[in-house]
């Protein structure tokens, strides 16, 4: 018992990464109806510029502050330079870019960083605390606590504000949301930087935990995409419940059954929505709005 | 000076000549209704007029200035809204929500505009009460009450209304069709109508396309009492019936 609780903190805290870098999947998608396949990379970049601000000896706040600002530009550029020329074609050529964006992506990090690992320091200085039968790590604490933030501000921003309306507007009808006078391309601009500092923010959170490599992207996106489809594709609440229990999932799996098969898990589950569910958990609300 | 001229339009999807030469007004005040057979054109007029369609040639005048080739963001800033063919309401946003976003063109706090989100419902009391329903949980007709609605809340110049009564049952038809007359007091209207009857009913003057040319224009009497309308009018059915 003792052990399974430990196994929900580390797999929640997994997941929270799993669900942000998720949940920038379902904001560009619903945006743009295409898949992201550069939203791990995103996770990548993010932890290498937090590992270079920090060895160029900036504070470890200023550090997170100047990595994030980053990924906001990098968010503007592969949108004017990836998604924009290409918005009038079908999702195909698009699709196909967002490919091509994330193999420049890995092989600029290689090229500049080279390809030894880089270990990043956690944000706290203790390691952890220890409550009851369970050892709370101070980073999976920082994780759980920032993406439970983030899912607040998503829900207030996206359900209370009249800019996340003509967001929601925009993913919904685009054409529609032009005649009302938004303006469509500052939509799509404004969910390609938010997409980045999300997928930005997972990379540096989870960088202490893993080591910071050319792979951790695509891993991670891996992770996330089978998150979105275990959600139900296009749901916001959906990713979020999807990284989680995918996250619980594989940690379990690898505690009572088999470590090497850790990521097997993933991929099982993700299998088996397949099947069985391929809607999702939450998919039925989609079929209700088509 | 007419509010809205169109001088010898036209626009081409592809190898398609949609509009082949479109020539008509409308004055400040009045409501002008087109009317014409499917694929007359009548829509691709109210697109081009709204930026969604781009003009091959021709010029588009808006109080003497031109927007031919605009995008539709800036001619809705301009004073021209748009209520497009089936509605076009934002399934997953509430009615309240729809309603507001109509604001979209102009500068206002959201405060005072959702103010005036629900003193629109003074006008369409019959969707008041579903103020906070997603909007693909409506009916037909009350998606058209909450599509017009929104278009009226740009605070538009000139409103163009695409086939309001496009299949809705003829009870919500006259409901819909005395809404606009409310409308035209304040507002120059553009109709798009199939049902001749109707659009010419609430009509100051109206003009005939037929396959991408204005063939006819005329006070809705004269329309009414010549022969081409009537073998305009028919013209659809009997195509559907070929």
């Amino acid at each position: 018992m003792d052990l399974a609780l430990q196994l929900l903190f580390t797999g929640i805290g997994i997941g929270a990464v799993y669900a942000l870098v998720a949940l920038g999947f379902v904001l560009i998608f619903r945006a743009t109806n295409v898949v992201n396949f550069a939203q791990g990379e995103f996770s990548m970049v993010a932890a290498y510029l937090m590992v270079v601000a920090v060895e160029a000896g900036l504070p470890y706040w200023a550090a997170f502050i100047v990595a994030l600002l980053g990924m906001a530009l990098l968010g503007v550029i592969f949108n004017l330079g990836v998604y924009y020329p290409l918005r009038h074609r079908t999702y195909l050529p698009v699709i196909i870019a967002t490919i091509g964006a994330s193999i420049l992506l890995a092989n600029s990090v290689l090229a500049i960083y080279g390809p030894q690992p880089q270990v990043l320091e956690g944000w706290f200085e203790t390691p952890g605390i220890q409550v009851g039968p369970v050892y709370l790590d101070s980073q999976y604490l920082l994780i759980i606590g920032v993406t439970i933030c983030l899912v607040i501000f998503n829900f207030w921003f996206f359900e209370k504000t009249l800019l996340g309306k003509k967001l929601q507007a925009t993913s919904q009808d685009k054409e529609m949301a032009s005649l009302l006078g938004i303006s469509v391309s500052t939509m799509i601009m404004i969910t390609f930087i938010y997409s980045a500092v999300l997928g930005g923010l997972a990379g540096i959170l989870v960088a202490p935990v893993l080591f910071v490599s050319i792979q951790m992207g695509s891993t991670i996106a891996l992770k996330a995409f089978a998150a979105t489809i275990i959600g139900g594709f296009g749901d916001v609440a959906g990713a979020i419940i999807g990284g989680l229990s995918l996250g619980v999932i594989e940690t379990f799996g690898a505690a009572y059954i088999s470590v090497p098969y850790k990521d097997g898990f993933a991929f099982l589950v993700l299998i088996a929505f397949l099947i069985f569910r391929p809607q999702g958990i939450f998919g039925e609300r989609v079929a209700e709005k088509a | 000076m007419p509010l809205l001229e169109i001088r010898n339009l036209v626009v081409r999807y592809g190898e398609i000549e949609a509009l082949r030469g479109v020539t008509c007004a409308v004055e400040q005040g009045q409501v002008v209704t087109l009317l014409g057979a499917n694929g007359a054109g009548k829509s691709t007029t109210l697109r081009a007029i709204s930026g969604l369609a781009k003009p091959t040639s021709g010029d588009i005048l808006f109080d003497g200035k031109s927007i031919a080739g605009l995008g539709p963001e800036a001619i809705v800033r301009m004073g021209i809204s748009h209520v497009p063919e089936g509605r076009r309401v934002f399934p997953g946003l509430t009615v309240k929500e729809n309603i507001m976003l109509g604001a979209s063109n102009r500068r206002a706090p959201t405060s005072e505009i959702s103010r005036e989100a629900d003193a629109m419902f003074d006008l369409f009391p019959d969707i008041r009460k579903f103020t906070n329903a997603l909007g693909w949980t409506l009916s037909g007709g009350q998606l058209q009450m909450v599509a017009v609605a929104r278009g009226l809340m740009a605070k538009p110049r000139l409103l163009l209304l695409d086939e309001p009564s496009l299949g809705l049952a003829p009870v919500i038809v006259q409901a819909v069709f005395k809404i606009i007359s409310e409308i035209r007091r304040n507002t120059t209207v553009l109709l798009v109508e199939q049902n001749a009857r109707m659009g010419l009913s609430v009509a100051d003057y109206g003009y005939v396309l037929e396959t991408g040319r204005i063939v006819l224009g005329g006070k809705p009497d004269a329309l009414w009492g010549n022969e081409a309308i009537r073998a305009a009018y028919l013209g659809g059915h009997a195509k559907v019936s070929a």
